[in-house]
C-alpha cells in the first residue's frame, strides 16, 4: 500500500476536537472518578454504578469469572464494590466501559476482534510482568488492555486506512508506530493521551496510554513510570505472537525485560509461555472473542528455524565470497603473466644494440606503453629512427603502438624516404583504424658521417635542436597524425646538427613535472640543457629519471630519443 | 557537467566544455557517434573546451571518420584557444572543417 499523505484531514494531536472524539461512556467514568475521590462511601459507589444496570450486569459477571478470582461470588453491587475495593472497581469498570465504547459498526470494515484480542495479549502480558515490576496486577492488566485504545480511535477518525490494519498488526511496535505516522501522521499514544484527557480518565492511566512508547521524564511519580515500561515491555510480549519476524522480536523482548525488570531469558520465556495459556480464561471473563492461539513452543522453533537458516545463508555467502576471492586472485595472477608477457614482447621492439650517437628510452604509466622509439642500421651506414604515442593508454593502445612499430621496421628496411614511409604507415593505420584511434610519429634518417637528419612529422609534438648555447631550434609537425586521413601526405626537412643535439619525444614528457612546474615551455629545455654533457645513453636515463623523482613516478608513458652529432671536427 | 546535443538549423550541435580527457572522453565520444548514427550532421562546438588530450582528439577523429564514410557533415566550431593550440600542433587543424560559429558554418553554405 503506498503511503498517503493526509494534509487536509489527518489525525494530529493539534487539530483534535472532543467532538471529533467517540464519544464518553459517561456513567462509567462518573464510577472510575467516584472511584478515585476519597471522600465517595461504598454506598455511593454502588448507586452511581448501579445507575447504569448494563454495566452492573456485566460488572457483576466479570466480578465473579474465574479469571478475576473473587474468594467468593458477589451477588449484589454493594456486595461487589466492598469486596473489590476502590481500585479494583474503577479497573474492571474502565475495562468494561472501553470495551464497549467503541463497537465494530462505528469502523466499518474494521476487524475489531482482532484488537481486542491483540489488547487482551497486552493485557494478559502486563499482568504477568506486574510481580517484576511490583506493581498491582489487576491495574497492569488494565493498562494493558487500553494502552492501545488510540490506534482505534485513528481507525474511527481515517476509517479508510482500515485496510492497512493487518499490516500495521503484523509489525513489530517500533516499526508499527513508524507506520502510523506515515498513515496517519499521528500515533497511537498521542491519540491515546488526548482521548485519556478529554475523556477525563484517571492520570495513572493517561500516563500509560499516552506515554509508554515515549516515557514520562524522570520527575513523574515512579509508579508511572514503572508503569509505562510496563506497557512497552508488555507491547513487545505481545509482538511475540503477531510479528512476522519472531526472531528478532524475541530477541528484542528478552533484552526490553532484561533492562527494565532484570528479567533472565529463562523468566523472559516463562512469563511469554504464560501469556497464550491465561489468554483464553480472560477473554472469557472479559466476553471478548479470540482465535486459536500459537503456542509459545512453536513460536521458538519458528524463531530458531529462522536463526539457523540465516546462520546456513550467511555461511553460504561466506563461502562464495571466498570462492569469489579465490577465483579473482587466480584471474589477476593469469592477467598479470599475460601483462608480464607482453611487457616482454614489446621490450623486444625496442632497439637492442646501440649506436653511436643516439639513444633512447621509454617509461610506461602502465604495464604496457602506448609509445615506442626505434633505430636501427642500414646498409649505407646512416640510422633509420622513429618516435611515436599512440593516442589512448593501456592494452589497446598497445597494440597498435606494436603494430605500427612492425610496420616501421619492416618496411623503414626497404624506403629510405622518412615522407614516403610515413605516408604508408598512415595508409595502413588509416583502413583498419577503430574508435577514432591515431599515432603522432617523428620517422627519420640520421647520417651521422654528415651531422644531418632528414624529419619527417605526423601530428607528433616539434623536435628541439640544442646547440650549446645557441636559440633552440623547433621543427613542428607538418602533417596531422597517422591514421586519421588517408589522404595526408607528409613532407621530409633536413636538421643539420652542426654539433648539437635533436631531442625527440612524447608528450608524456611534456605533461611531467619537476618541482611541481610542468616542463611544457621553457622547463623541457632546461632540463635538456642541463644535462647535455653526459654520453646520449647516459643522459636519457638520467633526464627519465629527473621526470621521475620530479612528478613521483609516471603519470602518462613517456618517451625521449637523442640524436647527437658526435663528429670530432664540428 | 555532462555534455548537451541540442538540434539547432538541421545540425547537432555537441557542446563539449572543461576537460576533454581520459575520464570524460568516453561520454564525449557517446555523445558525437549517438548523434551521427541518427544520420545527423554534427556540429562539435568546442568554445568551452579548457583541455583536450588524445582521448578527447580521438573521439573527435571517429566522428570525422565515421562522417565521412557515410557522408555526413561533421565540424568543429568556435575551437577555445587551448584546444586549437593542441590542434594546430597536431596539424589536425588542416583535416577538420573549423567554423568560428554556427551561423559562419550556415553562411558559408557548405
Amino acid at each position: 500500500m503506498p503511503y498517503q499523505p493526509l494534509m487536509e484531514d489527518a489525525v494530529t494531536t493539534q487539530g483534535l476536537r472532543p467532538s471529533d472524539l467517540p464519544a464518553p461512556p459517561k456513567d462509567a467514568i462518573r464510577v472510575v472518578q467516584a472511584c478515585s475521590r476519597s471522600d465517595t462511601g461504598s454506598r455511593d459507589l454502588a448507586a452511581i454504578v448501579a445507575n447504569d444496570p448494563l454495566l452492573t450486569a456485566e460488572l457483576l459477571r466479570v466480578a465473579n469469572s474465574a479469571f478475576f478470582g473473587l474468594a467468593s461470588q458477589v451477588r449484589s453491587v454493594a456486595r461487589a464494590v466492598t469486596v473489590l475495593g476502590d481500585r479494583a472497581l474503577r479497573n474492571l469498570v474502565l475495562c468494561i466501559a472501553m470495551r464497549d465504547a467503541l463497537r465494530a459498526e462505528a469502523i466499518p470494515g474494521f476487524d475489531i476482534d482482532a484488537f481486542w484480542e491483540d489488547a487482551l495479549l497486552r493485557a494478559v502480558s502486563a499482568r504477568g510482568l506486574a510481580a517484576l515490576a511490583r506493581l498491582d496486577a489487576d491495574e497492569c492488566f488494565t493498562v494493558g488492555l487500553l494502552q492501545d485504545f488510540g490506534l482505534l480511535v485513528m481507525f474511527y477518525l481515517q476509517p479508510r486506512h482500515v485496510g492497512e490494519w493487518e499490516r500495521l498488526r503484523r509489525s513489530a511496535p517500533d516499526a508499527r508506530r513508524e507506520l502510523e505516522l506515515a498513515l496517519f501522521r499521528t500515533t497511537h499514544d498521542e491519540v491515546g493521551l488526548a482521548l485519556a484527557t478529554s475523556w477525563g480518565l484517571p492520570q495513572d492511566l493517561t500516563t500509560a496510554m499516552g506515554q509508554h512508547h515515549t516515557y514520562p521524564p524522570e520527575s513523574a511519580a515512579p509508579e508511572d513510570i514503572a508503569l509505562c515500561r510496563l506497557a512497552l515491555c508488555a507491547d513487545w510480549m505481545a509482538a511475540v505472537y503477531r510479528c512476522e519476524d519472531r526472531r528478532e522480536t524475541i530477541q528484542r523482548t528478552r533484552s526490553l525485560l532484561y533492562e527494565h525488570f532484570a528479567a533472565t531469558e529463562e523468566g523472559c520465556d516463562r512469563l511469554l509461555k504464560q501469556v497464550t495459556e491465561s489468554l483464553a480464561e480472560a477473554a472469557s471473563a472479559l466476553g471478548l472473542s479470540i482465535g486459536a492461539q500459537v503456542p509459545f513452543e512453536q513460536v521458538l522453533r519458528e524463531a530458531n528455524l529462522r536463526l539457523v537458516e540465516d546462520n546456513l545463508s550467511y555461511q553460504e555467502l561466506t563461502w562464495r565470497l571466498e570462492q569469489t576471492l579465490v577465483e579473482r586472485d587466480r584471474i589477476a595472477a593469469e592477467l598479470q603473466k599475460e601483462l608480464e608477457l607482453a611487457r616482454e614482447v614489446q621490450k623486444s621492439l625496442l632497439p637492442s644494440a646501440p649506436l653511436p650517437g643516439i639513444a633512447g628510452i621509454n617509461l610506461s604509466a602502465r604495464a604496457v606503453s602506448g609509445d615506442l622509439y626505434d633505430y636501427f642500421p642500414l646498409a649505407d651506414g646512416r640510422i633509420a629512427f622513429c618516435l611515436a604515442d599512440v593516442s589512448g593508454k593501456g592494452m589497446y593502445a598497445a597494440l597498435l603502438m606494436a603494430k605500427t612499430a612492425s610496420l616501421f621496421r619492416c618496411l623503414g628496411k626497404g624506403v629510405n624516404d622518412p615522407g614516403k614511409l610515413l605516408g604508408m604507415l598512415n595508409r595502413e593505420i588509416s583502413e583498419t583504424s577503430v574508435r577514432g584511434m591515431f599515432v603522432t610519429m617523428q620517422a627519420g634518417i640520421f647520417d651521422p658521417a654528415r651531422g644531418q637528419v632528414l624529419l619527417s612529422s605526423a601530428g607528433h609534438p616539434p623536435a628541439l635542436l640544442v646547440r650549446g648555447a645557441q636559440p633552440v631550434c623547433e621543427f613542428p609537425a607538418q602533417a596531422p597524425p597517422l591514421g586519421v586521413s588517408p589522404e595526408s601526405v607528409f613532407a621530409n626537412e633536413t636538421v643539420r646538427l652542426e654539433g648539437g643535439c635533436l631531442y625527440l619525444y612524447s608528450d608524456g614528457l611534456l605533461e611531467a613535472q619537476i618541482e611541481t612546474r610542468r616542463l611544457q615551455g621553457d622547463g623541457l629545455v632546461k632540463l635538456l640543457r642541463e644535462h647535455a654533457q653526459m654520453p646520449p645513453e647516459a643522459r636519457a636515463q638520467a633526464i627519465a629519471g629527473a621526470v621521475v623523482a620530479g612528478s613521483g613516478g609516471v603519470e602518462d608513458d613517456l618517451s625521449l630519443l637523442i640524436i647527437e652529432d658526435q663528429r670530432s671536427h664540428v | 557537467m555532462a555534455f548537451s546535443v541540442e538540434k539547432k538549423q538541421g545540425f547537432s550541435v555537441v557542446v563539449l566544455n572543461g576537460d576533454v580527457d581520459l575520464s570524460r572522453s568516453p561520454e564525449a565520444r557517446r555523445a558525437i557517434m549517438k548523434s551521427l548514427k541518427k544520420m545527423h550532421n554534427v556540429l562539435v562546438d568546442m568554445s568551452a573546451v579548457d583541455y583536450i588530450d588524445s582521448s578527447g582528439i580521438a573521439s573527435l577523429v571517429e566522428g570525422f571518420q565515421y562522417a565521412r564514410a557515410n557522408s555526413l557533415e561533421f565540424a568543429l566550431t568556435g575551437v577555445s584557444e587551448a584546444a586549437m593550440n593542441v590542434l594546430r600542433l597536431a596539424r589536425l587543424d588542416q583535416v577538420f572543417p573549423i567554423y568560428a560559429s554556427l551561423d559562419e558554418r550556415i553562411t558559408s553554405g557548405a
